[in-house]
């Protein structure tokens, strides 16, 4: 291994992710579409659950609220992706600054109570405001993405537009991560009291956190429009929301890492697991306590539990 | 006249309902600080346990003793299983395991009892009653009488009996409690029992007016929840009032402003509480660095 020897496992993983659409069936590529879609949806959850530490329990009602924006927009005005997506990201930013507003300057269970709340407003809004959003029958029809003279109709080329979009999204967040907002939001997770005396103004980071994590959710919600090009309410409801908090708890919170691997696990895993059927949901309740109890930190959190260990015994080793 | 006063009957019969729920969960959220999401599925496992009950051929009376006992069984193993392994972690820790913990109970109810919804019988028949021109289910008595009897010896408990003064100590002060010589463990398990009967004389009560179904506990628990924070979270009698307050503005609602978002109601209360009296009607001190 030479100078840049550490890459390789890298570029391997790259060229993997890349090929990935040429050797498999397209029922697997609209899985591995969908799970690159949890990606953008779990990293922004994780600002509000793994670095803020605060438990939101409306992170569902957020992305329904962006695939219903841009789903509405493009079927009733013919209004065209990229216009569409934005403005998917703007009314879920202004409706987490509606909702965190009231209920970040709470204690942390007011938080988990009144985001349920307002999930569950959402959806039957969904469900019961036919004149606008069609109801339980869903939106249908919605034109598929296309930027200039590339059209996104396949999901093949839908993958590669995702990958686009997380790329994005993933450098941006470690972006934030590694800033001076980043280091607040570990500063109040820890010890809000002494973030609070050092000058940090912990609502509104929090409040910040919050509306960013609805962003990507929003942005998150415009893709999923654009991949099914159906949507309908149920697929935005608490059990969404639930879904998206053990895939970070699985993966591990705090890191991007965390976040795509329990995307891409719990995306494939009902796949994996179908010879259950009934007890697939049984085991996953089952799989949500012993992971509480024994690796509370994901996936994640225990390789780098052993890296740790492993890098502590080498030294060591080559002292003697 | 007459139909606002049937309007609030019915209301405060679900109320009622809400009102038991929520005085469970404030127990234990006032005892260990965490709150319960598996609340609901204890409900709608009582409301089974009295279904099972029934088809072995057990009376209807011994058939609430059966779900009683076995609720406090439940409630018991619960906290033995769930909570203790957990007590001292994070807030968050705790609550995402009582939602494992909601999944695993709806699933393995739809595994052992099926999908399609059940009946359970009433003490009653169906043949509405009419007081002074308003006509009252007596099953909707009956929810009313079994709840201020409950809620009467919950408040006897507490206030009464040493293990009731226990709980108190507890809640105030776990620390303070234990060098006092409080068992703090066995008051906490005390705890998850009684909040495990109060669930099931809950499912029980329900059972009859609403069909026993795999979500007939998650969607009451929902209301449960913004009751507790209308009346006050944390707080004992804020539960009850909170409780009744929501049934009767439920069903008010439903009525003269829309029936299609009655289920919604509930949560623009809880949310517009939040907004204007974060603490409810009677309160708990909500800013943490208080």
């Amino acid at each position: 291994m030479g100078r840049y020897g550490r890459y390789i496992p890298w570029i391997i993983l790259g060229c993997t992710i890349l090929l990935f659409p040429l050797r498999t069936s397209n029922y697997y590529l609209q899985i591995a579409c969908l799970a690159g879609i949890y990606i953008i949806l779990i990293i922004g959850y994780d600002f509000i659950l793994g670095w803020a530490g605060l438990l939101s329990l409306s992170h569902a009602a957020f992305y329904g609220i962006g695939a219903y924006t841009s789903a509405l927009l493009s079927v009733n005005f013919s209004i065209p992706f990229w216009v569409t997506l934005p403005a998917a990201a703007i009314v879920a930013g202004l409706f987490g600054l509606v909702v965190g507003f009231p209920t970040l300057r709470l204690r942390g269970h007011y938080l988990a109570l009144g985001t349920l709340a307002f999930g569950e407003i959402v959806v039957l809004v969904l469900m019961r405001w036919r004149a606008v959003t069609r109801g339980v029958d869903g939106v249908t029809g919605i034109v598929p993405a296309s930027f200039g003279l590339f059209v996104f109709d396949n999901n093949k080329s839908y993958y590669y537009l995702l990958i686009f979009f997380i790329l994005i999204l993933a450098i941006f967040a470690r972006r934030i991560h590694q800033s001076r907002f980043g280091r607040a939001l570990i500063a109040i997770r820890t010890a809000e009291v002494t973030a609070e005396v050092s000058g940090i103004d912990t609502n509104r980071i929090k409040l910040l956190a919050f509306i960013l994590s609805a962003v990507y959710a929003g942005i998150a919600g415009s893709l999923y429009a654009y991949l099914f090009r159906y949507i309908s309410p149920e697929t935005f409801g608490l059990h969404q929301s639930i879904t998206i908090l053990t895939m970070l708890l699985i993966g591990g919170g705090g890191s991007i890492g965390g976040s795509v691997l329990g995307a891409i696990l719990l995306s494939f895993l009902p796949e994996w697991l179908r010879f259950l059927k009934d007890y697939y949901l049984l085991l996953y309740g089952v799989g949500i306590v012993l992971m509480m109890a024994f690796m509370p930190d994901g996936v994640i959190g225990l390789a780098k539990k052993i890296i740790s260990k492993i890098k502590f015994r080498l030294p060591l080793r080559r002292n003697v | 006249m007459q139909q606002l006063t049937q309007l609030i009957v019915n209301g405060l019969t679900m109320g009622c309902i809400y009102a038991l729920i929520a005085l469970g969960f404030v127990l234990i959220y006032r005892t260990v600080g965490v709150i319960n999401f598996a609340q609901g599925e204890l409900v709608m496992l009582a409301a089974y346990f009295g279904v099972t009950a029934i088809s072995i051929g057990l009376s209807l009376i011994w058939a609430y003793v059966f779900v009683i006992a076995a609720m406090a069984i439940f409630g018991y193993l619960f906290q033995w299983m769930i909570y203790y392994p957990l007590r001292g972690k994070p807030f968050i820790t705790i609550i995402i395991s009582t939602i494992g913990v909601s999944i695993i109970l709806q699933n393995l109810a739809r595994i052992i009892w099926g999908p399609a919804p059940l009946m359970f019988p009433s003490f009653f028949s169906l043949k509405p009653l009419n007081i002074g021109g308003v006509l009252v289910q007596p099953q909707n008595i009956f929810v009313f009488v079994v709840t201020v009897v409950l809620f009467s010896l919950v408040y006897l408990l507490l206030s009464k009996t040493m293990i009731g003064h226990k709980m108190q100590a507890v809640a105030q002060d776990p620390e303070t409690a234990k060098l006092m010589g409080i068992k703090v463990d066995q008051v906490v398990a005390g705890v998850f029992v009684l909040n495990s009967i109060l669930a099931g004389a809950a499912g029980l009560l329900l059972a009859p007016i609403f069909l026993v179904t795999l979500d007939m506990g998650s969607s009451v628990l929902m209301k449960s929840f913004s009751a507790s924070i209308i009346g006050g979270f944390g707080s004992v009698p804020g539960a009850i009032v909170g409780g009744l307050f929501l049934g009767v503005v439920e069903i008010l609602g439903a009525r003269y402003i829309s029936s299609h978002f009655k289920d919604g109601i509930a949560f623009v209360v809880l949310l517009l509480v939040l907004l204007i009296i974060p603490k409810g009607l009677f309160g708990e001190r909500v800013n943490e660095r208080s």
